[in-house]
Formats: structure tokens, sequence, C-alpha cells
């Protein structure tokens, strides 16, 4: 695996079209969208995913723009009450989100702020979520969005009872910060023997990822104690110290920490996207959470019911542009698969977070960093791959050149977790390329 | 600061972007985030062609850094002429975000960039501000575009010829709009001179005095620009909307007029088109006088397309426009003196549930609107036109609804859609609402309120009950 920086400008969805995703799958969140007019119109015209066939457009009632006027910008406090108005109309609602990035902030709202205002005055949480959130990596993923949500739910898993327990055990625990870290892992001791609880976290544009996880992690011998997202506000799991978080997308890392500062233990290993990356993924789980178990067996059963889709996806050559995050996992299982991938593009890669998956990554991998549309559209025509995977802004030209492509987002949306999710994933392929072989044989 | 659940127009940026890649040869080097490019996403999906979009991201960074990461704007405006050779425009947007970021953008072009010829030229629009609407702004850019090419003063054609100025990309059945009104000029033998601005190019664009006239099919992009033209260049143009026979005959006749042509010829010429292709005077002497009696319309959109439909249908089909309205609030004026002439219920607004309730309370038989109507159409149960842009989903074969051919278009829409026989509304009429209960139907959003109310009559009606109680209401809601 070589990484190269390309200092390009990527072809990236926006995070914020998201929103509409995010507010079907959340169904007691209120989205409240705050800036201009030019991100109410980029929420309301790009769908969820952008495919060539433009869904018609529908209004979603959980989806509030908030559209301030740079001539004249609230005072504190007026876009909570306004909130709050519109709120009350709104029945079943649990969480209000705040969609708050930079023209936000130019425009002097305090987006935080607000949000507390809101929390008080409707006895609901609020929090905000800021798109373009700094992160420690640069660059930008469309699912950026996902994981400021995700990491808002985080916030708002009840506390773990356990380290309550420990919070308010003797003051004298706390005296020395090694001491009581010594101590406190001594205390959790006989707990974990019974097995610390799992929380899966991610899956959230996948109906049903988490359970298929779940059960994998159940026939394993480990029992799942709750998932983020869950199906209510309310379901959330308890999520602190001792817990186990396993997670699911390559991409949350926002998430990732925000489960890590409540305390809670986030498992460092694959995804579990494709059949070794499921195993391990598994197996690691299963170990943080006090089970040894070994999933070679299961694995190896796996890759042979995979036989006759491995034998199509062979030598095939594969190239990802760039653009969710998934790319890396997905790369990772289809270089096991025998595919050949030319190139990953990795418009933001947090290498310290993706640690595990980037050794996983095959030798001959090129992972891209930061790469350019037009580069990359150059290196696709000169390699000519079997299959591109394609962020959304580059599809239609890629199609127009007779690139054969998929989206990233199709990925998704089939399911690419679990060991049902690697035959899902090749599946998809394998359908991708016969019907193109189908289409090419016509004679027009 | 408002609460909306959906817009009509986007920022300002946005209008400028469409309507510089509804010109050939013209480059955009929008100044932004890193995450408000969408435009070439939506580009691919709402044309659904190969094409790439000419814009390149000059991205707005925090700090500065030493590195050639682009960021830089000089560089990258070199960038885009070295990467593009053939463009002859470079326009300088800033999205919303580098507005509100208060940077200051001073760029020129370099004289000359290695390895290319001539240098193409800077257009950068000065008047950007944040609050701004894609409408205006594309109309300000398209004159700005204009005044920067007009370089000298190109002589008259020798035989008639004008120029037509209407929608950009995105339109609905933009190209055809155009392709049609260009046989029409055709066939009563007056040449196009230039398309502004969907298939321009800048050549066309400085040679647009040569036309003897301006015809407008979408005053809302071309205004401005035809304003100059006609104050600097003495070029008179037609503002009539080219929709329903009797306003494309309108316009036919004034460019006979201003072209001198021959009065009779050109007469000769709609008549032969009257019998041929336009179908909706047509379609309006088949039906019954029923189909059209006591039927009311009720029309949402931006300038052209609502007026015109409006004065097509009350005039020449004989339905009642209960309600006209425009979101282009800075057009209100001109809207509300036009649609005077076809309805009593015309107004301005740009807030779509403030619409829905417009719409609404009309009582309308059918709605004429754009894609943010549908909702409130399906809410209320009755037919829906999506007529009026904006509106999402783009066919593959592209109908024009302006010229005759356009009325034919309409004709066909409006016979699928007032078909369906009116339905009574069903059982009692007026079933009473409790106190509570209406307070509760209060805070549905406007644009599913329609639909909550007749669920709830409806469930209370299964259950028996003679009114809608809190209760009632709010178990329909479940």
């Amino acid at each position: 695996m070589t990484i190269l920086n390309e200092s390009g400008i990527p072809d990236v969805l926006p995070p914020l079209h998201a929103v509409n995703g995010l507010a079907e799958r959340l169904s007691d969140v209120l989205f409240v969208v705050v800036g201009t007019q030019a991100e109410a119109h980029l929420v309301q015209t790009l769908p969820a995913a952008p495919s060539p066939n433009l869904p018609p457009f529908r209004r979603n009632q959980r989806v509030i723009f908030a559209v301030i006027d740079p001539d004249d910008p609230p005072q504190q406090g007026v876009l909570a009450s306004r909130i709050v108005e519109s709120a009350a109309g709104l029945r079943g609602t649990k969480l209000v989100l705040l969609v708050a990035g930079r023209t936000a902030e130019a425009l002097g709202v305090d987006a935080a702020f607000e949000a507390t205002l809101v929390a008080r005055k409707l006895g609901l949480p609020a929090e905000a979520v800021n798109p373009e959130a700094p992160r420690e990596v640069p660059g930008v993923l469309s699912t950026d969005l996902e994981d400021g949500v995700l990491a808002a739910l985080v916030h708002r898993c009840p506390k773990r009872r356990t380290s309550d327990l420990v919070e308010t055990a003797s003051p004298a625990k706390r005296g020395g910060l090694l001491l009581g870290g010594l101590l406190g892992r001594g205390t959790e001791a006989p707990d974990s023997g019974d097995g610390r609880p799992v929380v899966l976290l991610g899956g959230i544009l996948t109906p049903g990822a988490t359970r298929g996880i779940a059960t994998e992690l159940l026939r394993a011998g480990v029992e799942v104690a709750g998932t983020v997202p869950e199906t209510g506000i309310e379901e959330l799991p308890p999520l602190g110290e001792g817990t186990v978080v396993a997670v699911m997308d390559p991409n949350l890392t926002l998430a990732a920490s925000a489960a890590e500062k409540r305390g809670a233990t986030v498992v460092k290993t694959l995804m579990p996207v494709g059949v070794d990356g499921t195993a391990r993924f598994v197996q690691d789980v299963a170990e943080e959470a006090g089970t040894r178990t070994s999933e070679v067996v299961r694995a190896r059963s796996a890759w042979e019911d995979l036989g006759v889709l491995r034998n199509r996806i062979r030598g095939k050559r594969i190239f990802f542009t760039g653009d969710t995050g998934l790319e890396i996992p997905l790369a990772r299982f289809l270089v096991d698969a025998g595919a050949v991938v030319l190139e990953v593009g990795a418009p933001r890669l947090d290498r310290r977070f993706l640690s595990v998956e980037l050794q996983a990554l095959g030798p001959d991998v090129d992972v891209v960093v930061s790469p350019d549309y037009r580069g990359q559209t150059n290196r696709i025509e000169e390699s000519r791959p079997d299959v591109v995977i394609s962020s959304p802004g580059l599809q239609l030209p890629l199609v127009a050149r007779g690139h054969l492509c998929r989206s990233p987002q199709d990925f998704l949306e089939a399911g690419p977790y679990g060991y049902g999710g690697a035959r899902r994933i090749l599946e998809l392929l394998v359908r991708t390329m016969e019907r193109a072989e189908t289409l090419d044989s016509m004679n027009l | 600061m408002k609460l909306l659940r959906g817009v009509y127009e986007g920022p300002q940026s946005f209008g400028t972007l469409k309507l510089a890649a509804s010109i050939r040869g013209a480059h955009v080097l929008l100044r932004a985030l890193p995450g408000e490019t969408y435009f070439r996403t939506l580009y691919g999906v709402r044309e659904r062609t190969g094409a790439t979009v000419p814009v390149t991201l000059s991205p707005l960074r925090e700090g500065s850094d030493d590195s050639m990461a682009p960021g830089d704007l000089a560089r990258d405006l070199s960038r885009v002429v070295r990467r593009h050779p053939k463009t002859e425009i470079v326009i300088l947007v800033r999205s919303e975000a580098s507005l509100l970021s208060g940077e200051s953008i001073s760029v020129t072009m370099p004289s000359e960039i290695e390895g290319t010829g001539r240098p193409p030229l800077l257009v950068t629009l000065p008047w950007e501000e944040p609050g701004m609407r894609e409408t205006e702004a594309a109309e300000l850019a398209l004159e700005d575009l204009i005044r920067a090419r007009m370089l000298d003063r190109p002589e008259r054609s020798p035989y008639p010829t004008v120029n037509l100025f209407g929608p950009p990309i995105f339109g609905p059945g933009a190209e055809a709009e155009y392709a049609e009104a260009e046989r029409l000029l055709d066939m009563v033998g007056v040449e196009v001179n230039a398309r502004v601005p969907l298939g321009a190019n800048p050549v066309d664009l400085g040679r647009l005095p040569r036309a003897w006239a301006n015809v407008l099919l979408y005053r809302e992009i071309g205004e401005s620009a035809t304003l100059y033209l006609q104050d600097e260049h003495g070029m008179p143009r037609v503002t009539t909307p080219m929709i329903g026979a009797a306003g494309t005959g309108s316009v036919l006749k004034s460019v006979g007029e201003l072209c001198q042509l021959d009065p009779k010829s050109v007469q000769r010429t709609i008549w032969a088109e009257l019998a041929r292709t336009a179908k909706l005077p047509w379609y309006a002497r088949l039906e019954p006088p029923e189909t059209f009696q006591n039927r009311r319309v009720a029309i949402c959109g931006d300038f052209t397309y609502p007026l015109g439909l409006g004065y097509a249908l009350a005039h020449e089909v004989g339905l009642e426009i209960v309600a006209c309205g425009t979101y282009l609030t800075h057009l209100a004026r001109d809207f509300i003196f036009h649609a005077h002439t076809f309805t009593e219920g015309a107004f301005v607004e740009e807030d779509p549930d403030e619409v829905a309730a417009r719409l609404e309370a009309a009582k309308p038989d059918l709605i004429v609107g754009t894609h943010l109507e549908a909702d409130v159409a399906d809410s209320l149960e009755v037919p829906f036109l999506p007529l009026c842009p904006p509106v999402t989903g783009r066919p593959f074969v592209e109908r024009p609804l302006m010229g005759y051919a356009g009325s034919s278009v309409l004709a066909d829409a409006l016979d699928t859609a007032l078909r369906e026989k009116r339905i009574e509304s069903t059982g009692e009429a007026g079933m009473q609402w409790t106190d509570g209960a209406l307070q509760e139907a209060a805070t549905v959003p406007l644009f599913l309120r329609a639909r909550a109310r007749r669920l709830a009559e409806e469930h209370a009606r299964t259950q028996g009950s003679g009114e809608v109680t809190r209760e009632i209401f709010l178990e329909s809601r479940l």
C-alpha cells in the first residue's frame, strides 16, 4: 500500500445533503438547518443519494430551514423561540438538532447557545451539529454530517450506571489519576467477567445493518446491549465507562471520539465489511467484551460460499474515486476476493483512526489522499478499469466516456456489513458487469 | 429571519452558475468552501448529459499556507486558463460563505499565461451580496457579460434578425422553448441572430446588436440585458410571454412590425399554424363548456410562466383563475400589474407555506405550479401540473410550453388533468370541529393540513361521530 497526497480538489457531495436521508431514518428528530438561502437550497435540491434519475422532491416535515437575512441577523434567542414555535406543532419530536455550519457562525448565530435555549423551553434535548466541524485531518467527506449527528446521538445516550457508581464512590479513590484509573479498572474486573456491554455504532443508512451484525456477535456469544442509532431516541443504550463501542463505519471519527470521551472503549479493529473484516470485527469485539472466540471456521466457510462470485470478480480492475469513506474497507475486501484495485481515493484519510484498515489493505493498492477529480478522470481514462466506484458528481461524465460506474451509496443501500454483506457486495458488482455485458452485446 | 419548509430560489451563486453553464466557452471560477460544490452533481442529474460542467473550485481555506494546493485565487485562475485553453470568458463567482467571510477579492487576469494565446476575458461581479437570490443575480450577470463583450458596434444584419432571450439550463424544456420560437420566427421570415443565454457563445454576446429586435421569452433573466441593449444600441424589445395561441400570435405580429414584414404574410403564417400546430384553441372548442365551467385554477411560479399560463387559461380556455402568484419578490409590481388582466387573486410570496395557505384558501380545482406545490395539490386532492420552474425531474424528450407547439402541450396537459370529474366533497359537507381539534389542526404544517383535516373527518365518520373532537383528530394522526 502506498499513500500519496495529490492536494487536489476531490469530487465530494456536500455533507449537508445528508439531512434528508437522516431525517427519514431518525423519525423522532427535528432537523433545523441554520444558514442562508444557500444551505436551504442545497438540502432541498440534493436528495439523500443522488442518482441519475432524480427522485421527485418530497418535503419532509421534520426538516426546517432557518434562513437568516445577512442584512438583518437575528438577536440571540430569536432563533430558539422560532424553533420552539414550530416544534410545538410536530408531535413525537424527541430531539432537536440544529445543523449550523460556517455561514451561521459568520452571521453571528451561536448555535450551541440557541440549542440550550430550545432544550430549556421545550423540555426536549437539543444539540447543535456542525457539518463543517473542524477535524484533526483536513478534507471533506460526504458523510461528515452523518458522523456529527451520530456524535450528537452518542451524547444523548444515558450515562452508564456503573460509571455513575464509580464517580459517586468515595472521594479517596480520586486521589491520583493513575491510582483512580487502576482502581476503576479493578472494580470493573468482576463485572467484565459477565461480559462488558457492547454498543454498535453506525450503519445509519442501511436499514437492518446493526441487527445483522448483532446476530453475528450473538453467534459468537456476545450479546449486543444496544445500537446507535436506535429506532427511537429514548431507546438509546447506556454508554459510558466500561461500555465496548464497536464502530461499523470507517468515517465515524467524531462519533467514535465522542464515545471515547465518555469513557467507553472503542474497539480498534477492521470494519465489519467483507469476510475477513467481519471475522476480525467479531473476534476483536468479543475479546474486548470478555469472550474469546474464533471466527476462523466461519470465515473459511464464508469464503467457500463465495467461490462462484469470486471467480467472476477475480482479476477485475476496480477504481475508487472516493466520497463516503467506505471505500477503504470495500477495497480491502475486493482485493482479498481477487480483484485488482487500481486506486482508492480518500478525500480525507484519518490514518490513526483507520490504522488497522490501512494495514490490512493489500500491498499493491494506491491510496490517494485529497485526490483531484480531473486527475482521477485522466487516470481512469488511461487505465480503463472494469468498474469505477465513483462519487455522484463524476458518475455521468464517466458513464458518458464508456466507463461502468457504481456509487458507494449503492453499496450502503444494499448493506455491505457482515458475511451476508460480503455476498451482497460481490453480487452487486457481478450484476453491474453482467448487465453491461448484455447491453454491450446488443447490436444497435 | 424566517423558518421555512422549502425555498423556491437558490442563492445568487447558483443563479450565476446556471447562467454560465448555459453559455458555451464560459468558465466559472467559484470561490467557495470545499463542501459547497454541489453544482457539478446537480448538473449531472438534471441535464443527464455526460458533459462536465465548466466550474472550477477555488477553495476557501482558513489561514494561509505556502503549499501549491488550490486555494490561492490568482494561481487557481491561471490554472483554469491553462487547463481550459478554449475558454473565452472566466467568471469569478463567490459563494455565500465566501461573501460572508469578509475576505476581499482582488484578482486580475495575467496579461500572458505561458503556453496559451490571448488570455480570456475575466468578468467579476462586484454587486454580489449574500442575501441575493438566483434569478436576480443571473439577470445582472447576463447584463455584465454582454457589456463586457460589447467592444465595438457591429453592423445591423442586412435581413431581419432577432435575438432570443430565453430561460437558462434546468428550466423545464428550456432547449425546446428556444427551438419552437426559432421555428416560428423562421416561418415568418425572421432569422435568429443569437440564443441567449442557453447555447450562446461569447462571440454571439458581442454581436447582439446585429439583430433588429430582442424577443424576451423569459423576462426573468433577460430584462436588464435587453434594457441595456435598448438604451445603448436602440434595439426594441418584445416582452409578451409567448404562451398560448394568443400570446404567440401577438409576439409574431410585434416582431413582424419591428422587422417591417408584410402584415398579411405574417397573418397567413399564423393562420396556417393555427390550423396545423396550435391545438389549444381546438381543444377549447372541442370540449363541452361544462368541462371548464366553474373550474377554479390556482397558479404559482416565477414570472413568465404564471402570467402566460394564467392569461391563456383564463381567456383562451375559459377557466377561472382564482389565484396567481410569483415568488420573485423583486418583480412584484410588474407581476401584480400584469396578473390583474386575468385574475383578482394576484399575490407575491416567497414562503412556500404561505403559498400553500393561499392556494388552500382559494379552493382550486387545479393547481399549476412548481415542484413545491406538488405536496399541496396532493394534500388537497386536486390535479397538479408542474409547469413553472423550478421543477425536478427531467424528461428525455423535451417539450416546449411556448409557441404554438407549446399550446398543444398545454392542451394535452389540461385534457389529462381536467378529464377526471370533480369529486364532490364526500358525505356531509361542513362537519363540526371542536375548538380543541381546531387548535391541534393549526399546528400541522400547512402543506399537510388539508390532508390531516380530511383524514380526521373520515375518522370521525367511521367512529360514527358527528363532529371532530380533539381526541378523534389525534387518533387520525397516528
